[in-house]
């Protein structure tokens, strides 16, 4: 169907309010936070699950594919539509439907800021507990579409540990339910398949979440370190000795000094790796637990460790981690931040293998870690107009990928397979788990029209 | 159709002859709601699961998956039941990695087992996963089944626990999904598809999962009350306090008679943690019963406190009934649907026991099946029992019961608006249904 007759269609659907389809919007939304980019046929921003499976509805009608789409954060090309279409965003879809603080749990719209709503819980004393970095623009239909992790993660799991019901649109505009506010529904997990299915298999238009009572205490500790190794070695020794901290994030030097120039926080810009520890609880043991935490650091050459004394020095170690990205990005025009992920006791020497390529490759690597559990991100920096280092990046970026699946690890933590690791997916799974995927994706969408040319590399023609 | 002499013949081929069981009599004790199979195999390898169900698929033999069959008494009855297969001969720890904190390990070894080797191993570490069965349920099955017990209240379960699996399809493809990292987002997240497919999707053979250090210290306050309201009150206060149990329990007087406490209602909360903590929230919690009118509270530790947990764990086989429901909805609900069930089941003149979860919004409830006489008062409790967990956004679930009951009955409960998907997908993955055929939710 012709553009034209696209827009008009969808006019008449949503109404004129709700639809983009002006030269300047569909440069807008050609991209995210990937290189990837690739205009849509039209744009739409509904306001309803109706007018989002009426939108499907006519999209199945007449074969357009549909992308749905958060804030466009995704870093890997998994909000671009890749082969044109209708692109769906939900950011209008953005109320928190209902607190139920009874039964612990909220119900959302995909389009709701996962700041946003983890702000309105605090006033109730409640967390949502993931908490990707991104989350001040983040949508949580964004972050189940990715599954995303956070630091918080290594104790309290990723998104879709967190999401344990939805409503979903599929193909067809056939609207299901999943999971619900109580646990273990019969039937299959689908709202376990879901999570970080990229927006192929089915668009949430709301979503249950588990929330819990804010912790009693917190100890946020900031430790400064002469080397990555001994960094690394504290990480494998507090989890060796039995202990599992709500998180331990380490940086690496370049981001340390990125972090200082934006926000001078007072992170000391000649230590090799800074490593944030948080323990959460119960206040009972709380002291006797940080003493052993902060011995294993000694035991490991921490130069200097600064326990933050109340939650606005806690805030600000925070503010130097989430906005590590953001700082980096000030450096160099472009990066391109790998997420593969290890087994955490293979991190130190991944890192090592990491910095061999970056020096063969010619090219800046920063390096910010969730050491508790392994997952990788090599910020790599460069300026895409410069085609020979864009080349160069990519190469290297397919090599520590290529590294972390080695290590007995995978190629994608938290940001997604999208396109931009397609050609990974080959590292980790056979033909055989790929092709159980694809019934997967047949199984919900048998028309192929949600984000096609995502997360499953395209069929190989018979030998 | 093929002759069932040439296809078992081929399956000693397969397995060797030693491990193909043809006796009549000891087929029975393989029965599926007393439909015995023809043959039981018990392959040695993932290999030789791939062999048999690359056969089974192309004969379409109909095949039941299983682990030490303490869970085969779930589900819809089977129309036609041709081949066992167990998965008893596969059962290797494969990878214990102390310092991943990480466990890969085969589905036909016993969960008491695994438990104990990790106990012993360095510092100590347990899989916190704590279902029915305690002795004989196989990590296979138990992930096959998405069970799990008490403590998911503070550890949650297989769905948040488990990083990989490894699993023969239907039509006999070897597949692996995830693997040794908490974090992986590669591709869809087949592992949870397989959590509670109850052997209808393929055949579980290995998983790798998370293991938690042993606690520090561990103990478990009883509290018993003359009144359900104030046992709920108890429950909901502990709830959105900032305390930390691993298990909170609401068991009705007569199967808190049957762990040997005498009390209208018992409250039990197992504590797990550093020291410090077990003991504040022993006194805590045993303060806050009080001031709720308990009638009596106390502390059981050590052996007492273990041997306690297990008595609630395997009710089932303690009680030795033979109908389990297990009803499913919001938190809060929990004292009125109890009181609900209790109300029920006593006008109805069945005599139950019942065990909340009161952390999670479940309840098993435990009845005898008095006989064909009492088939349709069962039915229409069990109707009603249904109605009551869907009311309060649930469901419910018959664990086990009688073929004669389970005919009468919704074994799977409500049904739900999802099934759609879950029917294409049964298809695309057994195109020839041969996998536990008939036995899963909406006729899968």
């Amino acid at each position: 169907m012709e553009r034209d007759r696209i827009v008009s269609e969808l006019v008449r659907l949503v109404g004129r309010e709700n639809v983009l389809s002006s030269p300047m919007h569909f440069k807008l939304y050609e991209y995210d936070a990937s290189l990837i980019r690739s205009q849509p046929d039209c744009i739409v921003l509904p306001t309803t699950t109706e007018q989002v499976a009426a939108v499907v509805r006519f999209a199945h009608d007449n074969k357009i594919p549909v992308v749905a789409r958060g804030t466009g954060t995704n870093l890997s090309g998994g909000s671009v539509t890749l082969k044109g279409g209708i692109a769906v965003v939900l950011t209008r879809m953005n109320r928190i439907v209902e607190m139920d603080i009874e039964n612990q749990r909220v119900v959302v719209e995909p389009g709701v800021v996962t700041l946003d709503l983890k702000n309105e819980l605090a006033r109730h004393g409640y967390l949502y507990q993931p908490d990707p970095a991104s989350e001040k623009v983040t949508t949580i239909g964004g972050n189940f579409g990715e599954n995303a992790g956070g630091p918080h993660c290594l104790k309290y799991g990723v998104t879709s540990n967190h999401v344990l019901g939805a409503e979903v649109v599929l193909s067809d505009g056939q609207i299901i339910e999943v999971g619900g506010k109580s646990l273990d529904n019969p039937g299959y997990d689908l709202t376990g398949v879901l999570g970080a299915s990229e927006g192929t298999l089915g668009i949430v238009t709301r979503a249950t979440l588990r929330i819990m009572p804010k912790a009693e205490a917190v100890k946020t500790m900031l430790c400064i370190f002469n080397s990555i190794e001994d960094g690394g070695n504290t990480v494998t020794a507090i989890i060796g000795e039995g202990i599992i901290p709500a998180t331990l994030e380490m940086m690496d030097n370049p981001v340390i000094r990125a972090v200082e120039d934006a926000y001078h926080i007072g992170f000391p810009v000649d230590a090799a790796a800074i490593l944030i520890i948080e323990l959460d609880g119960l206040k009972d043991g709380m002291d006797r637990l940080t003493e052993r935490v902060l011995a294993i650091c000694k035991q490991n050459n921490v130069r200097e460790i600064r326990v933050a004394k109340d939650q606005a020095e806690r805030d600000k170690i925070w503010a130097g981690r989430k906005g590590a990205f953001g700082a980096v990005g000030r450096l160099r025009p472009n990066y391109l931040v790998n997420d593969g992920t290890v087994p955490r006791t293979r991190l130190p020497e991944t890192l090592l293998k990491v910095a061999e390529i970056g020096k063969r490759y010619r090219i800046l690597i920063a390096n910010v870690f969730h050491a508790g559990d392994g997952n990788l991100h090599p910020l790599i920096l460069f300026d895409e107009r410069d085609k020979d280092e864009l080349e160069r990046v990519h190469a290297a970026a397919a090599e520590i990928m290529k590294v972390c699946a080695d290590m007995g690890g995978t190629i994608s933590g938290e940001h997604g397979i999208g396109v931009e690791k397609l050609h990974g997916m080959s590292l980790i799974f056979s033909s055989r788990d790929i092709d159980a995927m694809r019934k997967v994706k047949a199984a919900f969408d048998p028309a192929g029209l949600f984000n096609p040319g995502k997360v499953l590399p395209e069929k190989e023609k018979a030998a | 159709m093929s002759n069932a002499n040439l296809w078992i013949s081929a399956l000693r081929d397969m397995v060797g002859e030693a491990h193909v069981i043809q006796n009549p009599d000891l087929l029975r004790e393989y029965a599926v709601d007393g439909l015995a199979p023809r043959a039981v195999v018990s392959p040695g390898s993932r290999e030789e699961i791939a062999k048999l169900l690359v056969f089974t698929n192309a004969e379409k033999l109909v095949v039941a998956p299983r682990g030490n069959g303490t869970k085969m008494a779930a589900g819809g009855i089977p129309g036609r039941l041709d081949l066992v297969l167990s998965t008893l001969r596969i059962n290797r720890i494969v990878e214990h990695d102390i310092p991943n904190m990480s466990l890969s390990v085969e589905a036909g070894i016993t969960l008491a087992d695994v438990q104990k080797i990790l106990a012993q191993t360095g510092k100590g570490s347990f899989l916190p996963l704590d279902p029915p069965h305690t002795e004989k349920a196989t990590v296979g099955g138990i992930i096959a089944v998405n069970d799990s017990g008490p403590r998911r209240c503070l550890y949650s379960s297989a769905r948040d626990l488990l990083l990989g699996l490894k699993a023969v399809l239907p039509t006999g493809e070897i597949v692996a999904f995830g693997g040794k990292t908490v974090k992986n987002v590669s591709g869809y997240d087949m592992t949870k598809l397989m959590i509670g497919s109850r052997g209808t999707l393929g055949v579980i053979t290995e998983i790798t999962t998370k293991l938690l250090p042993l606690p520090e210290a561990s103990a478990t306050l009883l509290a018993s009350f003359a009144g359900l309201e104030k046992a709920g009150s108890l429950l909901r206060k502990v709830l959105h306090s900032v305390l930390l149990p691993s298990a909170m329990e609401l068991l009705d007087e007569k199967a808190a008679g049957q762990l040997g406490e005498k009390t209208k209602y018992l409250v039990a909360f197992s504590l797990e943690g550093v020291g410090e903590a077990v003991e504040r929230q022993a006194a805590e919690i045993g303060e806050k019963a009080k001031r709720e009118g308990a009638v009596e509270t106390k502390v059981l530790r050590g052996e007492e406190d273990r041997s306690f947990w297990i008595k609630v764990r395997d009710f089932a086989v303690i009680s030795a009934v033979s109908v389990v429901l297990r009803s499913n909805f919001v938190i809060s609900a929990q004292a009125g649907v109890l009181g609900n069930y209790e109300k029920w089941s006593r006008e109805a003149g069945v005599e139950c026991a019942f065990i909340g979860h009161a952390g999670n919004g479940i309840i098993r409830s435990y009845m005898p099946d008095g006989g064909a006489a009492r088939t349709a008062a069962l039915a229409g409790l069990i109707e009603k029992f249904t109605a009551e967990a869907a009311n309060r956004g649930g469901n419910l679930v018959v664990e086990s019961a009688p073929r004669e009951l389970k005919e009468k009955v919704r074994v799977w409960g409500r049904p739900r608006s999802d099934e759609v998907v879950a029917r294409r997908l049964k298809e695309k993955m057994d195109p020839n249904n041969v996998l536990n055929p008939g036995r899963f939710v909406g006729g899968i």
